[in-house]
């Protein structure tokens, strides 16, 4: 087990900045380890979710997550977005910033969906560059996130975790390594969700995310709606025992309920965090 | 031995002409945009079954997400809209309005600044303009919710002015105010949706409102059409001594005149001055 290779810190536990929490968060300014905000929801606002975003900036570490960078989109990079997310970047003294591996539209449009690529040389190889030109523009290492996908492609020459390994270590960038979306993932496509964390690069690894998921009978969808699942965090233990320990995030964005309820369902990782201290020990 | 693989490049176009396709999974794979970067009948060979779902089926998931998406982000920025038109006719006007005006930025939070001219253009839509007032309305809250702070001009602010540099002065509006000329009395409507109430019926009547923010509150200011007229010519950056005069002419009533003060210390309280421009150097 190493630590990741920019050695960015181990923030413990967070959980993702939602609007319905503010309140609660400013007024009584609960303990947690970090903060991870959505890039989108705060570069073209001057207003309230600015605002309060500077007071919780100045009190929590915070890390930004994105959905729009595209990374493997055949269109050209949005230089335009990429200021502004280097300069909300600096605003708020995030620790690291992510992104997906993923495209999100092609032709000018967006569809604001993280849609699956090819598993392919030729993916791989536009994604390298990609990064690498990403990296260079924000002149910060990226961190990407392994995506739940509900389609596989014929086309595809590797297995998923070996595109994601690959990637992050030809790109020189770091994973943030979804253990829901594993799980979801190997679902859908009938893998052994072990394998996939088995194959992870750990010196790649910035943080981890956890959710809970929607499951339909026929596949799952990663709708970040409920409690992470029992088998979730019985490959979140797995994990850390492989890999390490990280700064560990639990997002709730559809139905979420108060922030006692969310923050107490990431404090359920913290025993597997004891756990695998004092294995270490 | 697999069939030849269409590159990233085919692939993604087929995909997005597949996902933002309206219609069933079926009439997507099998529409022009799609046929024409992979054949349906290639489908099989492009996309692989899972246990349990077939192709169609699997690309379907993602189709079937994205008119939802869409939906939920409009519904965020046109609240009073839907609660007017109920959930079955806004999401078809979403569906009509995204396949005009889709999604070019990085952003959902600019998805429907079209939907107010969107409106106005759509006889079947518009409501014979009423829905087109109250997008408007509904989109400049969105507006001033996003803009920049800037400082607020204060009384005693003005009160620093000096009386001879007064009527070259000019004031200049925060950031976030939009004043709304409309043919429609919409107000009624947001006020019916806030308090969970049904929605009056649309009246014709020509209205005026001045929507701003105040302590990262959005609110609103229903204006008189004269009121409306001053502070417009104000906003516009007519110096005050211009404005005044073609508002309160020197025969009217003194009545006229304390209606105008009103007015002036009502927007000051309000906040929707942010400087006074007065030409001199500082």
């Amino acid at each position: 087990m190493n630590d990741n290779r920019w050695g960015l810190p181990d923030l413990g536990l967070g959980i993702g900045l939602r609007g319905t929490h503010y309140a609660h968060i400013l007024s009584q300014e609960p303990e947690i380890g970090f903060f991870e905000i959505l890039t989108e929801n705060y570069l073209d606002t001057g207003g309230r979710p600015l605002h309060i975003l500077d007071q919780i900036t100045e009190r929590y570490p915070t890390v930004m997550h994105g959905v729009s960078m595209s990374i493997g989109s055949t269109d050209p990079i949005d230089f335009e977005y990429l200021a502004k997310v280097k300069a909300l970047a600096e605003r708020t003294g995030a620790l690291w910033v992510s992104d997906h591996i993923c495209w999100t539209g092609v032709l000018g449009r967006n569809t604001h969906d993280l849609l699956p690529l090819p598993y392919t040389e030729e993916s791989l190889a536009h994604s390298v560059e990609r990064v690498k030109t990403i990296q260079d523009f924000l002149e910060r290492p990226l961190v990407l996130e392994n995506p739940s996908t509900y389609l596989e492609f014929a086309a595809s020459d590797m297995k998923e975790w070996e595109f994601v390994a690959r990637l992050t270590e030809e790109a020189d960038c770091g994973l943030l390594f979804d253990v829901n979306n594993v799980y979801v993932s190997a679902f859908n496509h009938g893998y052994d969700p072990v394998t996939y964390i088995d194959a992870i690069p750990a010196d790649r690894v910035c943080q981890y995310h956890l959710a809970g998921h929607t499951h339909k009978g026929t596949h799952i969808i990663d709708t970040h709606s409920d409690h992470v699942v029992d088998p979730v965090w019985e490959l979140f233990g797995h994990t850390i025992r492989t890999i390490g320990l990280r700064a560990t995030l639990l997002e709730w964005d559809a139905d979420i309920p108060t922030f006692d309820v969310v923050h107490q369902e990431v404090l359920k990782a913290d025993s597997w965090r004891r756990l695998e201290v004092a294995n270490v020990a | 031995m697999l069939p030849e693989q269409p590159q990233l490049e085919r692939l993604q176009r087929w995909m997005q002409e597949v996902v933002v396709h309206p219609g069933s999974i079926d009439q997507a794979v099998t529409s022009p945009g799609a046929e024409r970067e992979i054949p349906s009948r290639q489908l099989g060979e492009v996309i692989l079954p899972s246990h349990s779902l077939t192709a169609s089926e699997r690309v379907g998931v993602y189709q079937g997400m994205y008119l939802m998406r869409m939906e939920e982000a409009l519904a965020t920025d046109y609240p009073v809209i839907k609660h007017f038109l109920g959930d079955e006719d806004f999401d078809e006007l979403i569906q009509d309005y995204v396949g005009r005006y889709p999604s070019r930025s990085y952003t959902l939070n600019r998805l429907g600044d079209h939907l107010p001219q969107f409106l106005a253009d759509r006889p079947d839509w518009s409501r014979d303009g009423f829905l087109a007032d109250l997008a408007r309305l509904e989109l400049a809250m969105t507006e001033v919710f996003d803009e920049e702070e800037t400082p607020v001009l204060s009384g005693e602010d003005l009160e620093s002015v000096p009386a001879e540099t007064w009527e070259e002065a000019c004031l200049r509006p925060i950031a976030a105010l939009r004043l709304l000329e409309l043919d429609h009395a919409v107000v009624p409507h947001l006020t019916a949706f806030h308090r969970q109430r049904p929605c009056p019926n649309p009246m014709k009547r020509p209205s005026w409102v001045a929507v701003y923010r105040r302590d990262y509150s959005v609110l609103r200011l229903e204006l008189s059409a004269p009121e409306y007229a001053l502070l417009s010519v104000l906003v516009d950056g007519t110096p005050l001594g211009e404005a005044l005069a073609d508002a309160v002419a020197a025969k009217d009533s003194a009545r006229k005149q304390a209606r105008v003060y009103r007015w002036f210390r009502n927007w000051i309280r309000e906040g929707l001055f942010s400087t006074i421009d007065t030409g001199s150097a500082t």
